[in-house]
C-alpha cells in the first residue's frame, strides 16, 4: 500500500461523515446563500444573485456584530491565557503536592455557558442577587454591571473567569510536562525565577500557549449563549456578537438567505485566516 | 456519488410518503408551557378525553417546548412541514407569520356569545379564524398602596411632589390616587418615589421598566404611546412612527431613566427580573403583565408586598386609556397527521361549557359579560380583565401581519438605542420608520 | 522570604481564585436551598432556614416533565457525541501529524466548524432529519453534536500524536507492521491520555449544549439544558428563582463529576509522565 493510498484511507471516515452530515446542509445552505429565501419558501427559494452577500457587506451591524466579536474574542483569550499561565506558573508547587485543586479550579467550565448566563442573571439582580446585596452592605452602592457603558466589561469577564480554567488547566499540564533534567541543566547555568520561566518554560510552553489562545479566541469570537440569556442582543444592538447576529437575523427576521450568507463569508475568512496561519507556520518552522 | 445521492433523495421521498400516511392514533396538541394556560389546558384536555362522543383516535395528547426560543423552534417546525402535532400555540402578533402553515378553524355556534367580538378578532388573520382564544395578555398599573396613601396623607410632601415634576417634567402636579392618573402623573409618582431624586423617598425607585432589547418589552411600553394617540401606520398605510405621540411617549420613558427612578440595569429587565425588583418593596409602581397579579398579590410568594400591592389600568393620556393587547391561542397545523380531530377539540373548546372549564381551572380567558358573570364567584379577576380588554384593550394597525413580531423587534433595538443613549430620537425614529416601512409594505 | 511563607501567599491566592470564579455556581447552590421568600429577603449566600422544596418540586411534576428521561437522553446523545469524533479523528490525526497529510484542506476546513455558527445548518438538518426519521431522537442530536466536538478533537489529537516519538512508528514500519496495526497498537495506547481528554471534553460540551437540542428535539428525545428551560416557567409565566437553580444544580452534576473524574486522570497521567521521565 502507498502512503498516498493509506493517507486517504486514513481520512475516509471523517470525510465520509462530513459530507454525511453537512453536504445536503451545506449545499442547500449555499443555494440559500444566493436566493431570496425565508421559512416561506423554503422548499422553492428564488435565485437572486449575490444579493445577499451585497446587502451584508453594506450592512452596518454586520459590521459592529464582527467588531464586538473581534474585540470580544481578542479581549477574552488574551485576558484566559496570560491569568491561565500566571496561575498555573505561581500555583504549581503547591497544585503538584494537591491535586485536588485542579478540580475547585476547573469546575467553572464544567457550567454550560446557557447556565452561567442564568446563574449571572440572577447573580447581579439588583435585588435578589448576592453580588449586588454585598456590594450594597460593604460599600453602600453597586455599580449598575448590564448598562451600556459597563455590559461589555461584564460579560468579558463573566466570560474570563468560567474560561481562564481552560487555559489554566493546559498550561498546567505542559508545564508540568517540562522534563526535569531542563531545568536542572539551566539551574546549574545560574538561572532561576523570572529568567528561568523567560528563557526556558515559555519557549517550551509556547505550543500550547499558541493552542490555548487559538481555541479561546475562537470559542470568544463565536459567542453566543451566554450573552443571549443574560442581555440578548442589548440595548441597541450593544451586546451583537456574530453569532447573535445571525442568529436573530436567521429566526426573527426570517432573513435566512441574509444569515447564510454572512456564516459563509465568515468561514472563508476564517479558513484563509487559518491556512495562511499554517503556511506561515509551516515556513518559519522549516 | 450520483448514486448515492438518488439513494438518499429516494429514501427521503418514501419515508416522507410513509410519515403522512400512517394516521396517528391521537391528536396531539402543542401548548404554551409553564403557569396557568399549561394548567387550564391540562383540565379542560382531561375533560375533552373523558367525553363518550370522543373517538378513541381523536384523544387529544399534550406536549410542550421550552419557553426559551418557543417561537424560534415553532416557527422551524412549521416551515419544515413538522407533522409532530396537530394544533399548536397561536398569539395574536404571530398568527401573519404563521398563518401559511396552518388551517383555518370553524368555531362552534355560540363562540361570539362566549368570547366576543373583539376577542375572537384576536385570532384572526386576513378575515379568516385561525384559532380558538384561550388567554387574553394585556397589560395593569401595579401599585403600593401603603406609599400612595402616605403620600396623600402628607400635606408637606404635595410642596415636595410638586416641585419635583415641576424641575423634571415641566408640570407642577399634585399627589393622585392611581384611578386617576395620567401618564404624567405616573412619571412625577416615579421620580418623587426614587432616591436619586428624592433623598427621602422610602423606595429605591419609583418605578421598575424592562428595557432588555426584546420584544414583548415594547408591548409593555406600547400602551403609553397608544393613549398619546400613537399608531403604526394611518390608514393610508403610511408609518406613523415618528409622530409626537410616539416622541412624548420616548421622551418620558427617557427622563425616567437619566433621572434614575428605574433600577440601574433595566436595560437587562424582562418580566422575571421587574417582579423581583417589584417584590423586594423597593419600587413604588409599575406597568406589568396581568400574569404577574397571581404571583405579586400572593403573601407565600411575595412576603414583603403581597399585601400592600393592587392591580388597576394603566394611566390616561390625552387620547384615552389604552392597554395593549393580545391573545394566545390554539390552532390546527396544515401538515399535522389528524387535522380533523385538531379541528373538533378547537370546535369544542370554543363552546361556553368548555370556555368556562378552562377559566375556572386558571385560564386568563377573555368571556362575555354575561358569561362571566357565572363564574365571577370563583375568578372575579377575570371580570376586570374582560373589562379592560374590551374597553381599554388596542392593537396596532398592521399588529397582526406576516412581520408584527418583526416589527416589535426593530423598535425594541431602536428605542432601546436612544434610551441607552446610543441614538438621538430623531435618528432612532427614522431608522424606526425605514425599517418599519421595508416590513410593513 | 521563607519558602514556607512563600506557600502560605499560594494557598492565599488559590482560595482566592477559587472562591471568585466558583462564586456563581455557589451563589446558584445557595438560592436553590431557600424558599421564593428567603430569596427576595436575603439575596445574601447564607442561607437562613435550608429547604429542599426546590428539588422536591422538579420530582413533584415528573410527570410531565421527566428530568430522568431529560438525563438519560442527554447521556445517551453525549456519549455518541464524544466517541465519534475519537474512531473519526484519530486516523487522520495521524496522517495530519506524520506526514503532513489534509493540512491544506482537509484540516483548517474541519477545524474552522468551530468558528462557525452551525446553527445555520439547523433547517436544512431539520429537513433532512425529518426525511430519514432522526428528528426527536437522541441518536440525530448524538451525531450533529459530534460534528460540534470534532474540531477540538481534531485539534487535540493531532498535537499528541505530534508528542509521540516518531522512531516508535518508524521502528514497527521496519518491522513491516501495516499502519492501522502501527495506530491501534503503539500510537493508540500513548495517546490515552490525550484520547480521554477528547472523551471528557467532548461529552461536556454535548453535554452543555443548547441550541440544536432545543431545535432538533420535541418530545422523546429534549437534552438536561433544554428541559432545564421547562422548569424555569413552570410556576408563574417569569423564573422562578429557586427551582431555575435547583435544575440548573441537577442539570449540572453529571459535568462536574466528570471534571473531577479528569483531574484524577490528569493527575494520574502527569505521575505517569514523571515515572517515564
Amino acid at each position: 500500500m502507498t502512503r498516498s493510498t493509506e493517507n486517504r484511507i486514513l481520512a475516509t471516515p471523517l470525510v465520509l461523515f462530513l459530507l454525511v452530515m453537512l453536504g445536503f446542509p451545506t449545499i442547500l445552505d449555499i443555494i440559500y446563500s444566493f436566493s431570496e429565501v425565508s421559512f416561506e419558501n423554503l422548499r422553492s427559494p428564488t435565485f437572486n444573485g449575490g444579493r445577499n452577500y451585497i446587502s451584508i457587506l453594506n450592512d452596518p451591524e454586520f459590521w459592529s456584530a464582527s467588531w464586538f466579536s473581534m474585540k470580544f474574542g481578542l479581549a477574552t483569550a488574551f485576558a484566559e491565557c496570560i491569568l491561565g499561565l500566571v496561575l498555573a506558573v505561581y500555583l504549581a508547587p503547591i497544585i503538584r503536592k494537591n491535586t485536588w485543586m485542579i478540580a475547585v479550579l476547573i469546575m467553572p467550565m464544567m457550567i454550560a455557558p446557557a447556565m452561567m448566563g442564568l446563574m449571572y442573571r440572577l447573580l447581579l439582580h439588583e435585588f435578589v442577587g448576592a453580588l449586588p446585596h454585598y456590594m450594597f452592605y460593604w460599600l453602600g452602592d453597586s455599580p449598575a454591571f448590564l448598562s451600556r457603558e459597563n455590559v461589555f466589561t461584564t460579560v468579558f469577564t463573566i466570560e474570563t473567569l468560567q474560561w481562564t480554567p481552560f487555559a489554566f488547566l493546559l498550561f498546567f499540564m505542559a508545564y508540568e510536562a517540562i522534563p526535569g533534567e531542563m531545568r536542572e541543566a539551566a539551574a546549574v547555568d545560574g538561572a532561576r525565577g523570572l529568567r528561568m520561566f523567560w528563557h526556558i518554560e515559555m519557549p517550551m510552553m509556547l505550543p500550547t500557549i499558541a493552542v490555548a489562545f487559538f481555541v479561546r479566541f475562537i470559542d470568544g469570537f463565536r459567542v453566543f449563549d451566554n450573552i443571549f440569556v443574560l442581555t440578548g442582543a442589548g440595548a441597541g444592538g450593544a451586546t451583537t456578537s456574530l453569532s447573535i447576529y445571525i442568529y436573530l437575523s436567521f429566526f426573527r427576521s426570517g432573513e435566512i438567505g441574509n444569515a447564510i450568507a454572512a456564516s459563509v463569508i465568515l468561514f472563508c475568512v476564517s479558513f484563509l485566516a487559518l491556512f495562511f496561519a499554517g503556511r506561515l507556520l509551516r515556513r518559519s518552522g522549516a | 456519488m450520483r448514486t448515492v445521492r438518488k439513494l438518499f433523495y429516494g429514501g427521503a421521498a418514501s419515508a416522507l410518503l410513509l410519515a403522512t400516511s400512517i394516521a396517528q392514533a391521537d391528536v396531539t396538541v402543542l401548548g404554551w408551557p409553564g403557569g396557568p394556560e399549561e394548567t387550564a389546558l391540562r383540565a379542560a384536555t382531561e375533560i375533552y378525553n373523558a367525553r363518550s362522543e370522543v373517538a378513541e383516535d381523536d384523544k387529544v395528547k399534550l406536549i410542550f417546548f421550552s419557553r426559551d426560543g418557543f417561537f424560534d423552534k415553532l416557527q422551524a417546525d412549521l416551515a419544515a412541514g413538522t407533522d409532530a402535532f396537530d394544533a399548536n400555540l397561536l398569539a395574536t402578533y404571530s398568527i401573519g407569520r404563521y398563518a401559511p402553515y396552518m388551517t383555518p378553524v370553524s368555531l362552534s355556534g355560540d363562540a361570539a356569545d362566549v368570547f366576543g367580538e373583539s376577542v375572537l378578532k384576536t385570532m384572526q388573520f386576513d378575515g379568516k379564524q385561525y384559532g380558538v382564544p384561550t388567554d387574553l395578555s394585556l397589560h395593569f398599573l401595579y401599585y403600593r398602596t401603603d406609599l400612595i396613601e402616605e403620600l396623600l396623607a402628607d400635606e408637606s410632601a404635595a410642596a415636595k411632589y410638586g416641585d419635583i415634576s415641576e424641575k423634571h417634567l415641566g408640570v407642577r402636579l399634585e399627589p393622585k390616587s392611581p384611578d386617576d392618573w395620567t401618564w404624567q402623573d405616573f412619571a412625577a409618582n416615579a421620580l418623587y418615589f426614587s432616591k436619586s431624586v428624592n433623598p427621602d423617598s422610602p423606595t429605591r425607585y419609583g418605578t421598575v421598566l424592562q428595557l432588555k432589547n426584546l420584544l414583548f418589552n415594547i408591548m409593555v411600553f406600547h400602551s403609553l404611546p397608544r393613549s398619546y394617540g400613537a399608531d403604526w401606520m394611518d390608514a393610508d398605510g403610511n408609518i406613523t412612527v415618528d409622530s409626537d405621540a410616539y416622541r412624548e411617549a420616548l421622551k418620558m420613558y427617557k427622563i425616567l431613566v437619566e433621572a434614575g427612578a428605574t433600577p440601574k440595569d433595566s436595560f437587562s429587565y424582562e418580566y422575571a427580573e421587574a417582579n423581583s425588583a417589584f417584590g423586594s418593596g423597593q419600587v413604588a409602581a409599575m406597568i406589568q403583565w396581568n400574569a404577574a397579579a397571581a404571583d405579586l398579590t400572593d403573601t407565600e410568594k411575595t412576603p414583603v408586598t403581597a399585601d400592600v400591592t393592587k392591580t388597576i389600568a394603566p394611566p390616561t393620556g390625552p387620547d384615552g386609556r389604552f392597554t395593549h393587547v393580545h391573545g394566545l391561542g390554539l390552532g390546527v397545523n396544515a401538515n399535522g397527521k389528524n387535522p380533523d380531530g385538531a379541528k373538533a377539540f378547537i370546535e369544542w373548546l370554543s363552546t361556553e361549557d368548555a370556555a368556562k372549564a378552562y377559566a375556572l381551572a386558571g385560564g386568563a380567558t377573555g368571556l362575555t359579560s354575561s358569561v362571566v358573570s357565572d363564574i365571577a364567584n370563583e375568578r372575579p379577576d377575570l371580570v376586570p380583565l374582560g373589562e379592560y380588554a374590551s374597553n381599554y384593550g388596542f392593537v396596532m394597525n398592521g399588529g397582526t401581519s406576516a412581520k408584527a413580531l418583526s416589527v416589535y423587534e426593530l423598535q425594541a433595538k431602536e428605542f432601546t438605542d436612544y434610551l441607552s443613549g446610543g441614538k438621538s430620537l430623531d435618528e432612532a425614529l427614522s431608522a424606526t420608520k425605514d425599517g418599519m416601512a421595508d416590513l410593513l409594505n | 522570604m521563607s519558602q514556607k511563607v512563600k506557600n502560605l501567599i499560594r494557598w492565599l491566592v488559590f482560595i482566592l481564585v477559587a472562591l471568585i470564579i466558583n462564586f456563581p455556581v455557589l451563589a446558584t447552590l445557595s438560592a436553590s436551598l431557600k424558599t421564593a421568600a428567603e430569596i427576595s429577603r436575603n439575596p445574601g449566600i447564607f442561607v437562613q432556614s435550608p429547604t429542599l422544596e426546590n428539588y422536591a418540586s422538579i420530582l413533584e411534576v415528573s410527570e410531565r416533565l421527566n428530568i430522568f428521561s431529560y438525563l438519560q437522553n442527554s447521556l445517551i446523545a453525549s456519549t455518541i457525541a464524544s466517541v465519534l469524533p475519537i474512531v473519526l479523528c484519530f486516523p487522520l490525526a495521524y496522517a495530519v501529524a506524520r506526514r503532513g497529510y489534509g493540512k491544506s484542506l482537509i484540516f483548517p476546513t474541519v477545524v474552522n466548524l468551530r468558528a462557525m455558527p452551525l446553527i445555520i445548518f439547523a433547517i436544512p438538518l431539520y429537513m433532512m432529519y425529518q426525511s430519514v426519521g432522526l428528528l426527536d431522537t437522541p441518536l440525530g442530536l448524538g451525531l450533529i453534536l459530534a460534528v460540534v466536538n470534532l474540531p477540538l478533537a481534531l485539534l487535540i489529537l493531532v498535537n499528541a500524536i505530534n508528542d509521540v516519538p516518531f522512531e516508535l512508528d518508524e521502528a514497527a514500519r521496519i518491522d513491516g507492521a501495516r499502519i492501522f496495526v502501527i495506530l491501534l497498537k503503539i500510537v493508540f495506547p500513548i495517546c490515552l491520555p490525550a484520547l480521554a481528554t477528547v472523551f471528557i471534553f467532548s461529552f461536556i460540551t454535548a453535554w452543555n449544549e443548547f441550541l440544536f437540542g432545543l431545535m432538533l428535539t420535541t418530545t422523546d428525545a429534549v437534552p438536561m439544558t433544554v428541559g432545564a428551560s421547562f422548569f424555569f416557567s413552570s410556576g408563574g409565566g417569569g423564573v422562578q428563582w429557586g427551582v431555575a437553580a435547583a435544575v440548573i444544580i441537577v442539570a449540572s452534576v453529571t459535568p462536574v463529576v466528570l471534571g473531577i473524574l479528569m483531574y484524577k486522570h490528569i493527575s494520574r497521567s502527569m505521575i505517569a509522565g514523571a515515572v517515564k521521565g
